[in-house]
């Protein structure tokens, strides 16, 4: 997912941290003119496809288009959901693996290890389907929390990084204002780390989308699970499965393209 | 001296390790109301870690501190408290950069002294015409020079109105012309009467405002005394060795 790089300038006490993304898309910047024209290859290249294959070839790709807008709302609510939840989990973990108080870095350090020791899809089985003995949660809550107990893990590690990337003097300079360590984080390292973190978290939020995909196991309609639903019926295995890989292609493609604006404007700042 | 007689810091054999490196070697000191003292002694004398300890940014592993009647070597006291009563000046400024100067002034105004943002920021504003900037007050910092900034930092710790100020080598990390600037605001303050406790190479300082000069090497206060004596007849070879290299 996101790999944190941190490197120590020579003689100068400002950490810089470089945040590397090894998963997800691949991020155009405008130096990239390669990649640049690659996006562009593939954006304009996914939606030339799907104008053909829906006017040219309208059945069944008219009809399978239009059958899948309600999987993508789904998947959008699954992934925003799953997100929000992630990133809350994801602050207090972050806070836990930066605190001196050793139990609750244990905790949250033991959670990161384990969660990212566990496929999501094993994670999403044992919410939906082994928990259920003891506790029966309808299938979209299972494949919300799930995602977000698992993302909730890297956010974590995004957080602290990020909280770890603010000169140390800031803390200082609050603290000897008379500010509590809560006061410090919540008015000056916090809003600082988040321009730091903004960028890793929409990766993550691009890569959380195609994860949702798996959810559609637990029977959630999300965009893959419509496109299932309608290829059993029709048969038409080869199209549908066309029309929904192209439709994700081009949300991911969106996204991904609007992280990397974010990115450019707050390195502008 | 300028003092009232009446010790506001008192250092009674005062400890500190970093690992098996002694930072602080039996160091008692007593700053009076008032007093301005300057802390010389070169790179790794323990001169900082003091200062740093008198606001529990360092916790000393030995002997004791006490700030305007407030025992900071004692973990049950609440630093928060002493920390409203110390002002503190570093030589990295630390100024917010998310925050306007105005902001940066207003924030610790707020949240620890609950004023009223309408009562802050006329505090700010007196104090931000003092140190000379008024017209920076809508700005971030990252627009302003380093003596700007750390015009801005002085002023942010007096917005709590303080009755001691801690500055960590203030003009270090500055250009040789912004260091006149912010040692004018110094001078300013010291002649308010405000008790400074200050680590510093810069003798001209010293020998403007200090009642006292103390030097540092090894963890330990070597010696104390009026600025002119440390221009004139300093004792100690090592006093004598340090002076020769930064005069």
């Amino acid at each position: 997912m996101a790999a944190i790089k941190e490197t120590q300038d020579d003689g100068d006490r400002q950490k810089k941290t470089v945040i590397a993304v090894t998963d997800g898309p691949a991020i155009p910047r405008k130096m990239d003119v390669g990649l640049f024209t690659a996006w562009r290859v593939a954006f304009v290249g996914a939606l030339a496809v799907i104008a053909y294959l829906a006017i040219v070839h309208r059945d069944p790709y008219w009809e399978i288009l239009k059958f899948l807008p309600d999987g993508i709302l789904v998947t959008f609510q699954v992934t925003i959901e799953a997100i929000v939840l992630a990133l809350i989990i994801g602050l207090f973990t972050g806070l836990g693996r930066i605190s001196k108080n050793r139990i609750i870095n244990g905790i949250a350090s033991l959670y990161v290890e384990v969660i990212r020791g566990i496929p999501l899809l094993v994670q999403l089985f044992y919410i939906y389907f082994a928990l259920g003995r003891f506790v029966n949660l309808p299938a979209m809550a299972s494949a919300v929390i799930a995602m977000a107990v698992c993302y909730g893990a890297y956010m974590g590690e995004i957080f602290r990084a990020g909280i770890e990337s603010i000169h140390r003097g800031q803390m200082e300079a609050a603290r000897s204002l008379g500010m509590s360590y809560q006061q410090a984080m919540i008015h000056v390292i916090l809003p600082q780390a988040f321009k730091t973190i903004l960028p890793p978290v929409g990766n993550e939020f691009v890569a959380l989308l195609k994860d949702s995909s798996l959810v559609s196991i637990l029977a959630v309609s999300d965009l893959l699970r419509r496109g299932r639903e309608f290829a059993s019926e029709s048969f038409t295995y080869f199209e549908t499965y066309t029309m929904v890989a192209l439709v994700y292609l081009v949300i991911t493609l969106v996204l991904s393209k609007l992280v990397s604006i974010m990115e450019e404007r707050i390195s502008v700042d | 001296m300028s003092t009232n007689g009446n010790a506001i810091v008192e250092i009674r054999n005062v400890f500190k390790f970093f690992g098996s490196l002694k930072a602080l070697d039996n160091v008692s000191l007593d700053i009076y109301d008032g007093e301005k003292v300057v802390i010389i002694g070169p790179s790794g004398s323990g001169k900082s870690t003091l200062l740093r300890s008198i606001n529990r940014l360092e916790k000393i592993d030995g002997g004791s501190i006490i700030v305007d009647g407030y025992p900071v070597h004692d973990e049950s006291t609440d630093i928060n408290k002493v920390r409203e009563e110390v002002g503190m000046v570093f030589q990295s400024f630390n100024v917010f950069p998310h925050k306007t100067v105005l902001d940066n002034l207003n924030l610790a105004q707020m949240v620890v002294r609950k004023r009223s943002k309408e009562e802050a920021t006329k505090i700010s504003m007196g104090l931000l015409h003092k140190v000379g900037i008024t017209d920076k007050a809508h700005q971030y910092p990252g627009k302003l020079s380093g003596g700007q900034q750390q015009r801005v930092a002085i002023a942010r710790a007096l917005a709590m109105k303080p009755k001691i100020m801690l500055f960590d080598e203030p003009t270090s990390a500055l250009d040789p012309e912004m260091i006149g600037e912010v040692l004018d605001v110094m001078v300013k303050l010291a002649q308010e009467g405000m008790t400074m406790i200050v680590v510093s190479h810069e003798m001209g300082f010293a020998r403007q405002v200090a009642d006292r000069v103390i030097f540092m090497d090894y963890g330990a206060i070597i010696e104390v005394g009026p600025p002119e004596h440390f221009f004139t007849n300093p004792s100690h070879d090592r006093t004598k060795l340090f002076l020769s290299q930064i005069l």
